[in-house]
């Protein structure tokens, strides 16, 4: 082990001898142990730190844990990450200016936000892969967050040791330019040209004191996403512009993009056509959408492969609206239900499938059937799987284009469909098109 | 994330042509068939031509076999009592119809070495005819992209689901073309980009109407086809190679060789028109010709 990398272990015995023993000499101790007679590092410690008059139960017992195994409250825990992203930040402290780096972290399990409360000593830098020690987790927001404090050390480590999952990894060359349907969770450095739609300001209460939040919605030509401005960059709906330096987080799958004071935003002329409708939904495919995880608003088509259980005539229970099975409902019991109709369809475009989830003005406008029909049918019949059976008759392996935002979550993709319309799709044109292509290459 | 298998777009040419199979190990783990193109096929979706429709079981333990033609070849399909909804909708119709089938793939191989693929269907509908064109129309533009991702494969030395990746095809496919191209030597892309503009023609009716005074009458009544794997043996082969060897021959156009010419052909062989259509129908089971119009017989 070089001297280095010996460096975070000498001061963390330096710590629990309490200064008795000067680091020169715990150094030499160690590399001893190491180097010399080759025994284990976590043996090496405990034995300089008994042999120097220490307690060696002192010594961090160094849980290594990832970082979707943590809870939120752990005082010490190791972790293996690459930065994703290192921002730097002063604050004041007792009257004195100090700098720390706060930002993201990963490994193969997720995500996690982290601040370093000293940026001398933990110089971190996008796109290194570090073994972090003592490290401690907080709860904020309800969600663990990270911290590297005065016990904290890092080590740097080889750029393989972390194998991120594909699209979750920084950017091998710097700032990227993308699209708005390009945009991916944990990106960072990211240049966007796009139009405002519309902007609000709100009123945050923040660990610094109250901030002003501009939020709204801007375009591309692919598509739109909301946006959170956590500086005033004076921005002006319609206007077009270029925003340089911004983030993607998402939620429930749904990519927003965020900028901050060190992000700039300067206008541009704007690239789109003149005619080309902004504030439209862009049609996506279900592979691209798989790609990001979700997406504000958009238009998808595919082919009804199946109407899940759950569809057709349903109860609600009148107080927290959630389904009624057998006069049941899983937070207030035997309740009275209310009826409601929904399609939970399947949408396939062959090369990925998205549950489709359609209320009740838009399943009666689409089967053709409003809710006291559905519920005089089903009552006829005895029987309100039938209604399900209609929607079936009606949907099944038919072509189906859904308009809506799109979230993810264990079992994969799903639309809150806004909009639905079943379509007979256009072939010959296309098909001539296709053909004139395919001879005019041969 | 527990995904659902998507219903790919695939034509029966390709489907059938399928030889190799990816069992999933454990419990729930999906099986696959990895086409010729690089298709990781789980479920399909298909609207085709049901041609034969038959109950093989009984009244209490329903088999329903069927055959769903489309522009290129024949599906297999069969349905029992464990595909109650499936069975139940194949009980009510007759051949012939258009039908959309969602489904499962399933292999049987009768021995070492040889594959037959075939569909269990989960859902099937009677649709229209401008549904079975808008299928055709979507499976050959995902015929296309397969075809692009083993092209682009073919360039790599040993190509990896990342650089496919890069070049823009989506990973389920990417990782189906590095399987296919591991498996099958020499795929003929040209061939099967034959079978894509064959597929389009079919479409559009200017070219419909110079196919059909091709074709030859009698063809629309041809006997049913009798599905028996096992008796095949070493002189039904020989049989099938001679034909195969005089349909390449035959077809000097590039557009599938005529049944009549076909017919005249294999009478020196001492072989009848029954006899003939016995080895084609085998011959398209195997994937090794397939009908780019009714009347045209091209190799694969």
């Amino acid at each position: 082990m070089e001297k280095e990398e010996l460096a975070p272990h000498v001061s963390e015995i330096s710590r629990v001898l309490g200064s008795k023993v000067s680091e020169d000499q715990i150094e030499k101790e160690l590399d001893t142990y190491l180097n010399l007679y080759r025994v284990s590092l976590e043996t090496a410690k405990r034995s300089v730190v008994r042999k120097l008059g220490g307690d060696p139960n002192a010594l961090n017992k160094g849980v290594q844990k990832k970082l979707s195994e943590l809870s939120g409250s752990e005082q010490s825990v190791d972790l293996l990450v690459k930065v994703l992203s290192a921002n730097r930040k002063e604050i004041e402290q007792n009257g004195e200016i100090r700098t720390l780096i706060y930002g993201l972290f990963a490994d193969e399990s997720g995500t996690m936000p982290y601040t370093a409360w000293d940026a001398d000593r933990f110089p971190l830098e996008r796109g290194q892969v570090l073994m972090v020690r003592n490290a401690y987790t907080k709860e904020w927001n309800g969600k663990p967050q990270l911290n590297l404090g005065t016990r904290a050390t890092i080590e740097s480590q080889s750029a393989d040791a972390v194998k991120l999952p594909e699209g979750m990894d920084v950017p091998a060359y710097g700032p990227t330019t993308a699209k708005v349907a390009e945009l991916l969770e944990g990106m960072n450095s990211v240049t966007l040209t796009a139009k405002i739609l519309s902007v609000e300001t709100r009123k945050i209460e923040s660990q610094e004191g109250a901030k002003t939040l501009f939020s709204g919605m801007i375009a591309d030509d692919t598509g739109r996403v909301q946006f959170s401005a956590w500086h005033d960059f004076n921005l002006k709906k319609d206007e077009v512009v270029q925003i340089r330096g911004a983030y993607v987080r998402s939620w429930r799958g749904i990519p927003q993009l965020n900028f901050g004071e060190r992000a700039e935003v300067s206008r541009v002329k704007s690239p789109f056509p003149a005619d080309l409708d902004l504030s439209k939904p862009k049609p996506r495919s279900i592979a691209e959408l798989d790609a990001v995880g979700g997406a504000f608003d958009v238009l998808v088509a595919g082919i009804v492969v199946d109407v899940k259980k759950g569809s057709g005539l349903i109860q609600r229970c009148p107080q927290c609206n959630r389904l009624v099975q057998n006069k049941l409902c899983r937070l207030h019991g035997k309740v009275e239900g209310q009826y409601d109709l929904r399609i939970k369809a399947v949408v396939d475009d062959g090369a990925g499938s998205m549950t489709a989830v359609l209320n009740k003005d838009i399943t009666e406008a689409l089967v053709g059937i409003n809710l006291e029909q559905a519920i005089k049918e089903a009552r006829d019949a005895m029987d309100p799987e039938i209604i399900k059976e209609r929607i079936e008759e009606r949907l099944l392996a038919k072509p189906l284009e859904v308009r809506g935002n799109v979230i993810s979550d264990d079992y994969g993709l799903m639309m809150i469909v806004s909009e639905a319309r079943m379509f007979v799709p256009e072939v010959r044109a296309d098909a001539a098109n296709l053909l004139a292509e395919l001879e005019g290459a041969q | 994330m527990i995904g659902r298998e998507v219903a790919w777009r695939i034509f029966a040419a390709e489907y059938n042509s399928s030889r190799l199979e990816i069992k999933g190990e454990g419990e729930r783990a999906p099986s696959y068939i990895v086409s010729p193109l690089g298709a990781m096929v789980n479920r399909v979706f298909l609207v085709g031509v049901l041609t034969d429709l038959e109950n093989i079981g009984t009244g209490d333990e329903p088999l329903w076999k069927g055959r769903l033609q489309d522009p290129t070849g024949n599906f297999y399909i069969s349905s029992g009592q464990y595909q109650p909804e499936a069975t139940a909708a194949l009980a009510k119709m007759e051949a012939p119809a258009f039908i959309a089938v969602v489904g499962k793939t399933r292999t049987y191989s009768p021995e070492e070495g040889t594959m037959y693929v075939s569909i269990r269907p989960e859902k099937v509908r009677v649709v229209e005819a401008r549904e079975r064109d808008h299928w055709v129309l979507e499976t050959c533009k995902a015929t296309l992209k397969r075809i692009d991702a083993m092209t682009d494969a073919k360039e790599m030395t040993a190509p990896t689901v990342d650089e496919l990746v890069k070049l823009g095809h989506s990973p389920p496919l990417a990782e189906g073309v590095v399987k296919a191209t591991g498996h099958y030597q020499d795929v003929d892309l040209g061939r099967y980009r034959e079978m894509v503009v064959d597929a389009l023609k079919f479409l559009l009716p200017e070219y419909q109407s110079e196919l059909e005074s091709e074709m030859p009458t009698e063809l629309s009544q041809r006997p049913e086809e009798v599905e028996d794997e096992e008796t095949a043996e070493a002189a039904e082969e020989e049989k099938e190679d001679k034909v195969l060897a005089i349909i390449t021959s035959l077809d000097k156009s590039g557009k599938g060789a005529a049944w009549d010419e076909i017919v005249e052909e294999v009478k020196r062989l001492g072989m009848d028109r029954t006899a003939l259509e016995e080895v084609t129908n085998s011959l398209l089971d195997k994937g090794l010709i397939y009908e780019p119009v009714l009347g045209r017989m091209k190799r694969i």
